[in-house]
């Protein structure tokens, strides 16, 4: 299912100000966005395999590529949700 | 009364624009040829006007607020918002052809569409790379039309199919005396933010160049509707090239190339629909 407030931050960060902003202060960004506790949980912690249900894949996508991952370790983090879930969710 | 005067497909992806200068020698060749080519046809067929189908990557559109097909209709549109396209490709403004946009979104309603409309689109990479790889200057004015194939639900691939000869109808019963061509983008496999990102899908490939090498649009919505469900979320794009199919009649059209290229994240393919006369 997915969490609208996580898809709208994912969002909202491409935008250079937003994305700044985040990288600066995530907190204050994060404050904005009222999403449900575990998502935000995820966020914080970096939880993709938690994350992933959760948003639009390429909102996902510009979220880690916006953070500076590089797609070779964006790639391997995504086969390795492969490995561990049974079936993917479509969008 | 306007006339279809030529039906293109062209496949997209950021990582064209953003890794350009990195991508290896086999790979820019086989992007370079297919664009020329593409672009070479399509300004032979000396378009007034080029109506572009394409999906919107998150630019115009949010799960506010996330219209199923929607036209064009304003006088200009913004180019590209994306930083890694808009250095490459300075079009800070497009024109749009009101007119015919208009036309389009008249006639769609009546034929019982409800699309949305926008009097100013911000075109992202699915359109303007295109442009940007096939070098047309001067861009004729352009009707944007933009389908939902980002997130579920999206439209099926028989109403796809049913836009697109709407779209047809469209222009040619436009009283002014234009030249339109269509260019579909996107597609074809190809998996974003999902597993499997970076790999392309080559069965299914090549199944849509099959299905759109012989016509038959009931075959084609079919198989389609099934297998876009078993790719790559990218291959959902290939609804653009459904609306094209029907813009030509269904009468199928020519490979110009087809390559899976990894390096880009795209099966990349390149097509021109045989337009009836």
């Amino acid at each position: 299912m997915r969490d609208y407030w996580l898809n709208k931050l994912f969002f909202d960060i491409q935008q250079p100000a937003v994305a700044a902003e985040y990288k600066k202060d995530r907190d204050a960004v994060l404050a904005r966005y009222p999403m449900h506790a575990e998502i935000r949980r995820a966020v914080i912690e970096d939880d993709i395999a938690a994350l992933a249900p959760h948003v639009n894949a390429y909102l996902l996508r510009f979220y880690y590529a916006i953070l500076g991952v590089k797609d070779a370790e964006f790639i391997k983090r995504l086969d390795e949700l492969a490995d561990s879930a049974p079936a993917k969710e479509k969008v | 009364m306007a006339k279809l005067v030529g039906i293109f497909a062209a496949s997209h992806g950021p990582m064209i624009a953003r890794e350009w200068d990195s991508l290896s020698p086999p790979t820019r060749t086989l992007v370079t040829e297919g664009f020329e080519q593409v672009g070479q046809r399509l300004m032979a067929s000396r378009p007034d006007v080029l109506v572009i189908v394409s999906p919107d990557h998150w630019c115009n559109f949010f799960l506010n607020n996330f219209p199923a097909f929607c036209v064009g209709i304003g006088e200009e549109h913004d180019g590209p918002p994306e930083p890694f396209l808009k250095t490459r490709f300075n079009h800070p403004v497009l024109a749009g052809h009101a007119g015919l946009g208009r036309h389009i979104m008249d006639t769609a309603l009546d034929r019982d569409f409800d699309p949305s409309l926008s009097h100013r689109l911000t075109l992202d990479h699915g359109f303007c790379l295109p442009l940007w790889r096939m070098g047309i200057e001067p861009i004729p004015p352009i009707v944007p039309i933009v389908i939902n194939e980002v997130d579920d639900p999206m439209p099926t691939m028989r109403r796809c199919l049913a836009w697109g000869s709407m779209m047809k109808q469209a222009i040619e019963s436009y009283p002014e005396n234009l030249r339109v061509a269509v260019l579909a983008t996107g597609g074809l496999s190809h998996f974003i933010g999902e597993p499997r990102m970076g790999q392309i899908d080559e069965t299914f490939d090549r199944t849509c160049i099959e299905l759109f090498t012989n016509g038959d649009p009931a075959k084609l919505a079919a198989t389609l509707e099934h297998d876009v469900r078993h790719t790559g979320n990218g291959g959902h794009e290939v609804r653009n090239w459904v609306v094209a199919h029907a813009a030509a009649g269904n009468k199928g059209f020519e490979l110009i190339s087809y390559a899976p290229l990894e390096e880009i994240y795209v099966g990349c393919a390149f097509a021109e629909w045989r337009v009836p006369t």
